[in-house]
């Protein structure tokens, strides 16, 4: 086990290391640079700014740079914001962006899963209908339709939460709300119909009927050895569902302005200020990676078929 | 197709009440249970629908998507009114409005003549569009309009447009690229398939949206280099898929037997192994197409996607969600006609999945 997880951890190396160096390249390669603007800057100036970033040397020497740079943890600086550097962009909004997804996720998780037993133990009943049609409408529904009629409905009209504001001042907790809410509904819904479908399915295996024939109570059943069994899909889900709460929440991040990692990513982006969206990227890159291979290691301590050499 | 229509029975084949199974295709018998699911045929005929309604969209009688009217912003949705005379009840309201706050009941003479006058102007204006003279006021904007005095009907459909072509060339491109390489790497397998495979997961390592916002970014936005992004990211699922397929399959013995009578690599990957997997790829292909619309949208919503004056689902949401407090339409309408294809989408795609899950094979 230990030696698979060092494995693992090893695999994570190359990969980490070809999105850096995509990364270097997009950033020296791609089209209109970093000092092109409307205003043509004078030759000296331009030479001297060159020089101060280092970008007249040899384009090995840059790139042998940039990845000791990167691997210090200094994602270099902002082309376009000239006082603040990439490092302080990325993660002074990242703290931001965590607690609203993790908090996201946690609460799917939750529902997801308490929904799923409850409309698993009643199937074809209308409670089961219900939940389930709901769960249809949070997976096909995109958030940024979901985020704007939640906004609507709950701040412009009945006005219970604020539209904006992310933990500002006065509103607090209240400001988190929407942004949570909106960003849970597709998790949720995509948990509810997994942990259904896995619970009904572990519902009909054998071991369940020989607890059930030992005449455990229904509730030790459920928890000792169905949802044991039955969690093994919801916890393969979690490694695209960081993915996807990544760019979930840039949605989000955008309709109720919350200043997070999304945010700065899509300024960046319209502003093609490159060394931004790159070291985005590779913050992103690095948290997806990690997430994955935390959740490869809790899927193989859960589910005993998998054996690791 | 996979297994032709072939009409005498399978050799000896009974099912469970004794009964010979006639041998049908794969498509056939996939139909046959699809007719039986009436959500997914709703969703096939909401697809076709929209689909034929994007694709006439230049001779249908609407307006022109991009043409503005800047005396005609914000208009309300109306069935029955013709601008002119929405324009024409705002003013009368506002006159009346401001009688009552000065405590008059009525009008005065001059403000009914006022008011007249606004009616023969207003009758009278005309404006020249695509060299014809009309007249602008007698226009109906039946879902209302934008800011810019845009139909937001017009701008739906050609959005449509956008949007679901969008998802069809990003499908095609997938399943494309997807089977190809896809298929290669399952069946030659070595260092092919380890070099493909880790260059997928590399891709993969990124989540894709933020591979077609980096690629957007760099070469600027519009709508071919948003083909071609989705292009580039669109295949690594598909690759996947199909490679697990393919190994399932390669030593199955209808591809051992294949090789014995001495067929290419080629003619068992194209005739033989690929067949077999076209259920798989059609399922996962039409599953795909919506989170291509998806995708286009997001990046239209983030304003990285269609520019102006060309619409797309996504870029209309936007557009709505700026105003949506006093013009609740242009966010609504786009919404909703965004949220019944995706829900008909995903409906015909549960549909296909089971319809074609090989397990229900000569089921109802």
């Amino acid at each position: 086990m230990t030696k698979y997880i060092i494995r693992r951890f090893l695999g994570l190396i190359p990969t980490l290391f070809i999105i850096m160096t995509l990364s270097f390249f997009i950033i020296r390669v791609a089209p209109g640079g970093p000092f092109s603007r409307e205003k043509s800057i004078p030759k000296l100036v331009l030479q001297n700014i060159l020089k101060k970033y280092h970008m007249d040397e040899p384009m090995w020497k840059q790139y042998g740079r940039y990845m000791l740079d990167v691997l210090r943890g200094d994602l270099g600086p902002s082309y376009r914001y000239h006082d603040r550097d990439v490092n302080y962009l990325v993660f002074g909004s990242l703290p931001d962006s965590m607690v609203l997804g993790l908090m996201a996720l946690l609460l799917a998780l939750v529902l997801g899963i308490g929904t799923g037993i409850v409309s698993a133990t009643r199937q074809n009943t209308w409670v089961d209908y219900t939940t389930m049609g709901f769960a249809v409408i949070g997976i096909s529904i995109p958030l940024f339709v979901i985020g704007p009629i939640l906004m609507f409905v709950f701040a412009l009209k009945l006005k219970w939460f604020p539209t904006s504001g992310w933990f500002m001042a006065d509103a607090s907790w209240k400001t988190a709300v929407m942004p949570v809410v909106t960003l849970t509904f597709p998790y949720f819904a995509y948990i509810a119909r997994l942990s259904r479908a896995s619970i009904l399915e572990v519902l009909r295996s054998d071991y369940v009927r020989t607890a059930q024939a030992k005449g455990l109570r229904p509730s030790v059943i459920m928890f000792k050895h169905i949802l044991k069994g039955a969690m093994l899909p919801v916890v393969s889900f979690l490694g695209p569902a960081f993915a996807n709460i990544v760019t979930g929440s840039i949605v989000v991040e955008t309709i109720f302005r919350v200043p997070g990692l999304g945010n700065v990513f899509i300024q960046s982006a319209q502003n093609r200020d490159y060394t931004m969206i790159m070291g985005t990227v590779i913050v992103y890159s690095v948290i997806l990676l990690l997430m994955n291979f935390i959740v490869d290691i809790v899927y193989g301590f859960m589910d005993p078929r998998i054996s690791y050499r | 197709m996979a297994a032709s229509a072939v009409e005498p029975r399978a050799n000896g084949a009974i099912d469970q009440f004794g009964v010979p199974i006639r041998g049908v295709s794969l498509w056939l018998d996939a139909w046959r249970r699809l007719k039986r699911n009436r959500m997914a045929l709703v969703g096939l005929g909401v697809v076709i629908a929209y689909s034929i309604l994007a694709l006439l969209a230049p001779v249908l009688p609407i307006y022109s998507y991009k043409h503005q009217v800047l005396d005609h912003q914000y208009m309300p949705p109306s069935l029955t009114k013709t601008a002119g005379q929405i324009l024409y009840e705002r003013r009368q309201n506002e006159l009346l409005e401001a009688a009552k706050a000065s405590g008059r009941v009525e009008l005065t003479d001059q403000e009914r003549q006022e008011l007249a006058d606004y009616r023969t102007k207003l009758a009278n204006e005309t404006t020249v569009l695509d060299g014809k003279t009309i007249k602008v006021n007698e226009r109906r904007y039946i879902l209302g309009t934008d800011s810019l005095g845009r139909d937001v009907l017009a701008r739906i459909i050609y959005g449509s447009r956008v949007s679901i072509s969008i998802g069809l060339v990003g499908t095609l491109t997938a399943v494309l690229l997807g089977v190809i390489v896809g298929s290669l790497a399952g069946y030659i397998g070595g260092t092919f398939d380890y070099l493909a495979m880790r260059f997928v997961d590399v891709l993969y390592g990124l989540p894709y949206m933020l591979l077609v916002i980096i690629f957007m970014a760099i070469f600027g936005r519009n709508i071919i280099n948003l083909f071609v992004s989705l292009a580039i990211v669109s295949w690594l699922t598909e690759a996947r898929v199909v490679r697990g397929q393919i190994i399932s399959l390669k030593n199955s013995e209808f591809v051992q037997a294949a090789r014995v009578v001495g067929a290419s690599t080629g003619r068992i990957i194209f005739r033989h192994l690929i067949p077999s997997t076209l259920g798989v790829i059609v399922v996962f292909a039409t599953l795909q197409v919506p989170s291509f619309i998806l995708l286009e949208s997001f990046l239209s919503f983030l304003g990285l996607g269609v520019q102006a004056p060309m619409s797309s689902w996504g870029s209309l949401v936007r557009d709505g969600v700026d105003g949506m407090d006093n013009y609740p339409w242009m966010l609504f309408f786009p919404a909703l006609t965004m949220t019944i294809f995706l829900f008909s989408m995903n409906f015909l795609g549960d549909g296909l999945r089971d319809a074609l899950d090989p397990q229900s094979k000569n089921k109802l």
